[in-house]
């Protein structure tokens, strides 16, 4: 890149940076993911629409391993994901071989927090459309962070993103307490999906990933899903 | 002559009972003619771990500074000291990546890691191959000497009193039998709430 | 006559001619000896081989040696070492050759002890042929001459033999490559820069026989501080007309915290003028 190359996301004369805000609503536009941090784990959960009955459903994933104990689901923009996705693999596998030590949760949403805002400040980039719910367990016990495409982040005890996330949160803040264990936050996970879920809940439209403490974070198979969708019901 | 040994010095890690230490010789030489003897090859990189240094002079300061950096990046953006078992892997890494232009020294790294205070050392070589023990390490001009007197005089679980005592004979009496090091010695001992630094008297010749 | 073999004329199997044409072919390590290797034996690189052991076994050294109005001053350390590993520092590197006279050692340790040895013995056979002692000169000649002798061979040898004969004091300089000087003022070894520095601003004709023991010590001294191959034992003897006298035996370490303690009191004396 030259140094001629100047920033698309420039600032408008009231201050905002319309660019992110485009990405935002790129977020909103992506199917609902939300995420919930127990006692002892985090669950984090999608809806998996498929745009075609055609589609080979065993193809589309949206829960990410980013590495043996962080997890990632997002909203938006797939392929933006998937940039994100290779980096902060990267990243973890660089610290491993500099500390021989798991990286710490909040250090890898840093970095990924990172490059999100590099690409709200560099020339010839655009933002990624997309949202992000990362969830971990380390040394210091079980973590949940979002991270949007301006490159900010928070840990949360509950979180939900994308088209239907108004909603969603409401019913999380109804919903959570403290003391949530994972088992009863994988029933509240899919309950919340379900709230304005268009059409019929399956094990092959949703996705769940959790990790507890046993450090391994674990994408469900679409049998494990079915088994927790019978419990709910 | 090998470019480890331009300087002289010795240093040696020992484990003991919720307690390390690390003592190195005071000499700093040039071949054969000793210049300083307030050379001290070991330094506390934080509260709970100490870093020993033996071979090229210039290297040894050159990799301390850019350790200290290090650290202080590390302990700026997690929010906490760097264990010692993972310096030791930092230590490690730093000297591979001049894997084929290597800095001329071989630490040691002693330290008391997580809630329980367990005592760790470690050494590398000069291109950061990691040795891991559980009762002493060595490096420097008279370590073979050293490997001598840590065997016969290290036992297990000794307390800091008896860590002390045994890592200054050992050290003494080794450096009595290298010509490039000695002049003195310097013994650091770490336990969970304290460092406690000793000086030592040693023959000038 | 057990060092016969030394002897350069000699050749055990000079007179049989039929020994010598039977091995035709046999090769003479070291012509002087005259030692025989079966010509079975193969010789190829083996002498270089010898030459770095004897290096290896090469010890670091301070010893000097000068002369002054009412004698000659001869210090040394007693390190002995193998590369930088320490092997001794109790060794005697004052070779006490007769009565009146002394060598020093620096260098090869095994070469300086049979050599002076053989030396000693020279001079003995030398009194008893000639009832007379023999000179310094004559003694250190005889020693050159060996060197020269072996010259190439791989000897390693610096010594100064020193001693009083009827013409005064005498002090001379010989290493292996077939060097005597003879001089006022010697100091040999790894150590040598460092004990001639200090003996050069030291030193003066007139100084007491304390003064100049104390001189030699103090440069020894300062040698075993600053260079790391010698150390140890400081050993001073004194050659008067009278034949030599050792002085003293001290470590350097014990001479170092004393002249730390002098320097201590200087300053604090200086302090209160």
């Amino acid at each position: 890149m030259s140094e001629y190359s100047f920033s698309l996301t420039t600032f408008s004369p009231s201050g905002k940076l319309v660019q992110i805000e485009y990405a935002l609503n790129a977020v909103q536009a992506g199917s609902t993911s939300l995420a919930i941090k127990a006692t002892n784990g985090v669950v984090i959960a999608t809806e998996k629409k498929q745009p075609s009955p055609l589609i080979d459903h065993t193809s589309l994933q949206k829960v990410t391993i980013l590495t043996d104990h962080i997890g990632m689901v997002y909203s938006g923009m797939g392929p933006d994901a998937r940039v994100l996705v290779k980096k902060g693999r990267k990243q973890a596998e660089q610290y491993f071989r500099v500390y021989k030590e798991r990286i710490p949760v909040s250090q890898l949403v840093r970095e990924m927090a990172g490059v999100m805002q590099e690409y709200t400040q560099s020339g010839g980039v655009r933002p990624f459309g997309v949202s992000l719910l990362i969830a971990g367990y380390d040394e210091s016990g079980p973590h949940l962070y979002q991270v949007d495409p301006s490159g900010s982040y928070w840990a949360w005890k509950a979180s939900a993103i994308g088209k239907n996330m108004i909603n969603a949160n409401t019913f999380l803040e109804k919903r959570y307490t403290k003391e949530i264990e994972l088992e009863d936050a994988i029933h509240t996970a899919i309950l919340t999906l379900k709230e304005g879920f268009d059409g019929q809940i399956t094990e092959d439209n949703i996705e769940l990933g959790i990790i507890g403490n046993d450090h391994s974070f674990k994408i469900l198979t679409p049998s494990q899903v079915k088994d927790y969708l019978d419990e709910v019901e | 002559m090998s470019i480890l040994e331009y300087n002289g010095g010795a240093v040696v890690a020992m484990l003991g009972k919720n307690c390390v230490a690390v003592a190195s010789d005071l000499r700093y030489g040039i071949k054969n003619t000793t210049v300083g003897c307030q050379m001290r090859k070991a330094y506390p990189i934080h509260q709970k771990c100490l870093l020993g240094m033996a071979g090229l002079a210039t290297d040894v300061q050159t990799f301390l500074e850019k350790m200290k950096f290090r650290v202080n990046m590390y302990k700026l953006r997690e929010d906490r000291d760097i264990k010692p078992s993972s310096f030791g892997n930092m230590v490690s890494s730093a000297l591979y990546e001049n894997r084929f232009g290597p800095m001329f020294l071989e630490p040691v790294i002693a330290g008391l890691e997580g809630d329980d205070n367990t005592p760790f050392i470690s050494s590398t070589d000069l291109i950061g191959a990691q040795c891991f023990t559980d009762n002493f390490v060595v490096v420097g001009t008279a370590s073979e000497a050293l490997y001598g007197m840590c065997e016969s005089l290290w036992k297990p679980e000794m307390e800091p009193e008896d860590l002390f005592e045994v890592i200054s004979q050992c050290l003494m009496a080794s450096v009595d039998r290298d010509c490039n090091s000695g002049w003195g010695g310097i013994v650091y001992i770490l336990t969970p709430d304290k460092l406690i630094t000793k000086e030592l008297k040693g023959r000038q010749d | 006559m057990s060092l016969s073999f030394l002897d350069k004329s000699y050749n055990a199997f000079h007179d049989d001619q039929s020994f010598e044409e039977a091995n035709s072919n046999t090769l003479t390590l070291y012509k002087e000896p005259g030692l025989v290797v079966p010509p079975t034996f193969n010789n190829a690189g083996f002498r270089d081989q010898s030459h770095e052991i004897a290096k290896k076994f090469a010890k670091g050294t301070t010893t000097l040696g000068f002369v002054f109005n009412k004698g000659i001053v001869i210090a040394v350390d007693s390190r002995a070492s193998m590369g930088n590993y320490i092997s001794s520092q109790n060794v005697k590197k004052v070779i006490e050759i007769n009565p009146y006279l002394l060598g020093t050692m620096a260098g090869g340790a095994a070469d300086c002890q049979f050599w002076e040895r053989y030396l000693g013995m020279q001079c003995r056979l030398y009194e008893l042929r000639n009832k007379r002692r023999i000179t310094v000169s004559a003694a250190s000649k005889l020693l050159v001459n060996i060197m020269y002798s072996y010259k190439g061979y791989g000897l390693s040898m610096g010594t100064m033999v020193a001693g009083w004969d009827h013409t005064g004091p005498n002090l001379f300089m010989v290493d292996n490559d077939g060097t005597r000087l003879k001089g006022n003022r010697f100091s040999v070894g790894s150590g040598s820069m460092f004990a001639y520095g200090v003996l050069d601003s030291g030193y003066r004709p007139d100084l007491t026989e304390e003064q100049a023991c104390e001189l030699g010590r103090r440069a020894i001294y300062h040698a075993t501080h600053r260079d790391s191959m010698s150390g140890g034992i400081i050993n001073v003897y004194l050659i008067r007309e009278d034949g030599w006298h050792k002085i003293s035996s001290t470590d350097m370490d014990h001479l170092h915290w004393n002249y730390v303690e002098d320097k201590k009191k200087e300053i604090a004396d200086r302090n209160k003028l």
